[in-house]
C-alpha cells in the first residue's frame, strides 16, 4: 500500500464501493458509524447532543454483529460476494449471517436458488422463439451447490486471516 | 429486469434533498461559517427526524452535496437553503432474517431489540417447541435443552412490520419457525 493510500485508509475516505452500493452490511455500517462517532467527538462542543438515540443504538448493534472488523477484510467480503452476481439484499444477508453450509445459505437467502431457476426458464423461452439468449444468461449465475460452497469457503478464509 | 420481486433492503443508502432553515441571526458571517451553520442545522434536523415509513430509521448522514440558493422569508428574515445529501437508514422488511437480543420474557412470548428497533415480538406460538418456564427470572426452554432468556441472541424471521406514526417507531413481529433459526452461540 502506498503512503497516500495508507493515509486515506486512516482517514476512512468512503470507498467507491460504498458509494455505489445501495444496501450495506453490518460490518460496513460499523466502519461508517464508528468514523462518524470520532468526527462528532472532535467537532462538536457537546457531542452527546448531536448523537441521536437511533445513532447510539445502531452503533452498538452493528459493532456487536459485525463478523468482520478489519477495514481490509470488510472490503474483501464485498468484493468476493460481488463476483457471484447476487442481488444487493442477498449479498448483505450472506455477509451478515455468514452461513457455514450450503443448506444454511439457502435457508437464509432462499432466492439464490430461485434466481438460477428463473434465469433458466427465461433462457429456454428465448431459445424456443429462435432468439439468441442474452449475454447475461449464458455468462450464467451458476448458483448450484458447488458455487455456493466455494463462495462460503472464500468468506471463511477472510475470517481466518483477519 | 429479472428482479420482478420487491428489492428488500436492511441498511439503505439514499439520496435526499431537504430544506434547511437558517435563522436571521446566523447569517452575519458568510462563506465557510454559513456552510458550517447549514450543515450543523441539517444534522440537527436529521437527528430529530428519527424515522419515516418508507426509509426506516435515520442513522447518519454520509455525504453533503450541493447547497442551493437561499430563499429569504420576508417576515422573519430567515433563509431557507435546499440541501442535497446522502444518508444511511435502517429498515426491517418481511421475509428478512435478522439477529436480535432478547430483552423481555413473558408468557405469551419474547421481546427482542435489533439496532434502533426496540419492539420486536416473538409469539410463543411461533417459537417451535419452546415452553415457558415461570419464576423470578423466567425463560423458554425446548426439548433439546436450548434456553431462551434475557440477553440471548436469536436469529429470527421477520413476519411483519408496522410504522407507528405518532411515535415515529416500528413494531415488528417475528418467528422462529424455519431451519437455522433460534439461539445463536
Amino acid at each position: 500500500m502506498s503512503a497516500e493510500e495508507e493515509e486515506n485508509a486512516a482517514e476512512l475516505k468512503i470507498p467507491d464501493e460504498f458509494l455505489k452500493a445501495k444496501c450495506l452490511m453490518n460490518c460496513e455500517v460499523s466502519l461508517i458509524l464508528e468514523h462518524k462517532y470520532e468526527q462528532l467527538q472532535q467537532m462538536a462542543d457537546d457531542p452527546m447532543n448531536q448523537m441521536s438515540q437511533v445513532f447510539e443504538k445502531s452503533l452498538q448493534y452493528v459493532k456487536r454483529f459485525s463478523r468482520y472488523k478489519n477495514p481490509d477484510a470488510v472490503r474483501q467480503v464485498r468484493e468476493i460476494l460481488s463476483r457471484y452476481q447476487l442481488a444487493e439484499f442477498e449479498l448483505c444477508v450472506l455477509g451478515n449471517l455468514c452461513p457455514e453450509t450450503v443448506e444454511e445459505a439457502i435457508a437464509m437467502v432462499p432466492s439464490i436458488k430461485v434466481h438460477s431457476l428463473s434465469r433458466l426458464q427465461l433462457f429456454m423461452f428465448l431459445r424456443g422463439k429462435g432468439n439468441e439468449p442474452p449475454d447475461f444468461i449464458t455468462r450464467g449465475r451458476a448458483h448450484d451447490d458447488e458455487a455456493i460452497e466455494k463462495m462460503l469457503n472464500d468468506l471463511s478464509l477472510i475470517k481466518k486471516f483477519e | 429486469m429479472l428482479l420482478l420481486w420487491h428489492q428488500r433492503k436492511m441498511y439503505l443508502k439514499s439520496n435526499l434533498s431537504w430544506n434547511v432553515l437558517i435563522p436571521a441571526e446566523s447569517l452575519d458571517a458568510g462563506g465557510l461559517m454559513l456552510q458550517k451553520a447549514i450543515i450543523t442545522r441539517l444534522m440537527a434536523d436529521f437527528a430529530a427526524k428519527k424515522a419515516t415509513k418508507d426509509l426506516g430509521y435515520f442513522l447518519a448522514l454520509s455525504t453533503v452535496g450541493k447547497i442551493g440558493e437561499g430563499k429569504v422569508r420576508k417576515q422573519s428574515g430567515d433563509v431557507i437553503f435546499p440541501v442535497d445529501f446522502s444518508c444511511i437508514t435502517f429498515k426491517v422488511l418481511p421475509g428478512e432474517i435478522l439477529e436480535g437480543v432478547v430483552h423481555k420474557i413473558l408468557k405469551p412470548g419474547v421481546f427482542l431489540r435489533c439496532g434502533p428497533v426496540e419492539t420486536i415480538f416473538l409469539s410463543h406460538q411461533k417459537m417451535d417447541d419452546y415452553q415457558f418456564v415461570p419464576g423470578e427470572n423466567p425463560y423458554f426452554m425446548n426439548g433439546k435443552s436450548s434456553k431462551i432468556e434475557k440477553g440471548v441472541v436469536l436469529r429470527f424471521l421477520v413476519i411483519g412490520e408496522k410504522f407507528i406514526e405518532i411515535e415515529k417507531d416500528f413494531r415488528v413481529v417475528g418467528s422462529l419457525e424455519g431451519d437455522y433459526l433460534g439461539p445463536v452461540s
